[in-house]
């Protein structure tokens, strides 16, 4: 397989990354979510993110495990492009659901931006998550309707969007390859661009917002790993690297 | 919260068949749940939920009558047996 052109190497990393690094955080919650049916919900909707994540990352290295699995989990922290909302590490099932809402409604935008992709299969990677993704959101909107009309639960959401929204704002910053692989075709547009659209999805879900005020964090063009990557980094590696060189 | 019982459908032909329960706390949720559960593996093509309130359901007793009747029970053998006789006598 060919090398990829660095610049779209780095854009696509952005969304695999991001992908890849959810599904690990949503199947953190097995065992431990509020109810059974909600607990391998959950954990089966990561497995999906895992799954567009594979096939982002098979594009740049091809489809063999091990050249995915190398690039997944045993590059340097400093090359993953992944947003902060996704590396942040929470106990708190509030936060993970809203999360599951932010993320899922920026991702189902971000999708939207291959249809005619020049680069070889990625349209198709697409529209296959895209498929699944309209499942995602249903679940997560069901679950917010369902727990917001409880007082209880309500506070509990509200507190832990305002807690999230300035981060998942990071979703929308752009990588110093995007200007190239836009160039070359590879998207139609700058996730940038998608921002307003998913500030009107935020509005419509839970209320006005003064954007004014929402400071997005500091990822130096998703350059920089936020305090909780570390601990993420160790943990989704831990069996692997036992033996690196197993075969599975 | 409301328990329902979750039916798939397989590859056209075959019948719905039980695949277990859940609990949910409303019909959307139900099929939402009921998809990772049931179905994130393509077990069925097909899905039903039904309420598990919306079951009209027998007691105990209801069939247990239905159990002691002998008489309903006709398994050939004893019209085996008189054949197997007649073909003995006459050989």
């Amino acid at each position: 397989m060919n090398a990829p052109d660095p610049a779209v190497r780095e854009y696509l990393l952005s969304l695999a990354d991001d992908e890849h690094l959810m599904g690990q955080q949503h199947t953190e919650w097995i065992g431990v979510a509020p109810f059974l049916e909600e607990d391998l919900a959950f954990a089966s909707i990561g497995q999906d993110e895992l799954g567009h994540a594979a096939a982002l990352y098979a594009l740049l290295v091809g489809d063999d495990d091990r050249a995915i699995d190398d690039l997944a989990i045993r590059r340097d922290a400093a090359d993953y492009r992944s947003c902060h909302l996704v590396e942040l590490d929470t106990a708190d099932w509030a936060e993970a659901l809203v999360r599951h809402w932010l993320y899922d409604t920026a991702e189902g935008l971000r999708w939207r931006v291959f249809g005619e992709s020049t680069l070889p299969g990625l349209s198709g990677i697409a529209a296959r998550a895209e498929r699944e993704e309209t499942f995602h959101r249903r679940h997560a909107d069901a679950m917010l309707d369902a727990l917001l009309s409880v007082p209880e639960s309500a506070d509990r959401l509200t507190a832990a969007f305002r807690h999230l929204l300035p981060i998942a704002v990071g979703i929308f910053e752009v990588v110093d390859g995007e200007a190239a692989a836009l160039e070359m075709g590879v998207a139609s547009a700058s996730v940038a661009n998608l921002l307003p659209a998913w500030q009107d999805l935020v509005v419509a879900r839970f209320g006005p917002v003064d954007w004014q005020m929402v400071a997005p964090p500091a990822q130096d063009g998703r350059r920089l790993r936020s305090a909780d990557f570390a601990a993420r980094y160790t943990r989704m590696r831990e069996v692997y690297m036992l033996d690196p060189a197993a075969v599975w | 919260m409301r328990i329902y019982e979750v039916f798939l459908k397989k590859e056209g032909k075959q019948e719905f068949r039980h695949a277990g329960s859940l609990e949910a706390a409303d019909d959307e949720l139900a099929l939402l749940l009921a998809r990772e559960n049931y179905a994130r593996r393509a077990e069925g093509d097909r899905i039903w939920l039904v309420d598990r309130d919306h079951l009209v359901v027998g007691d105990d007793d209801f069939v247990a009558p239905n159990a002691d009747k002998p008489h309903r029970h006709n398994d050939g053998g004893r019209v085996a047996e008189r054949r197997q006789r007649i073909r003995e006598e006459n050989s």
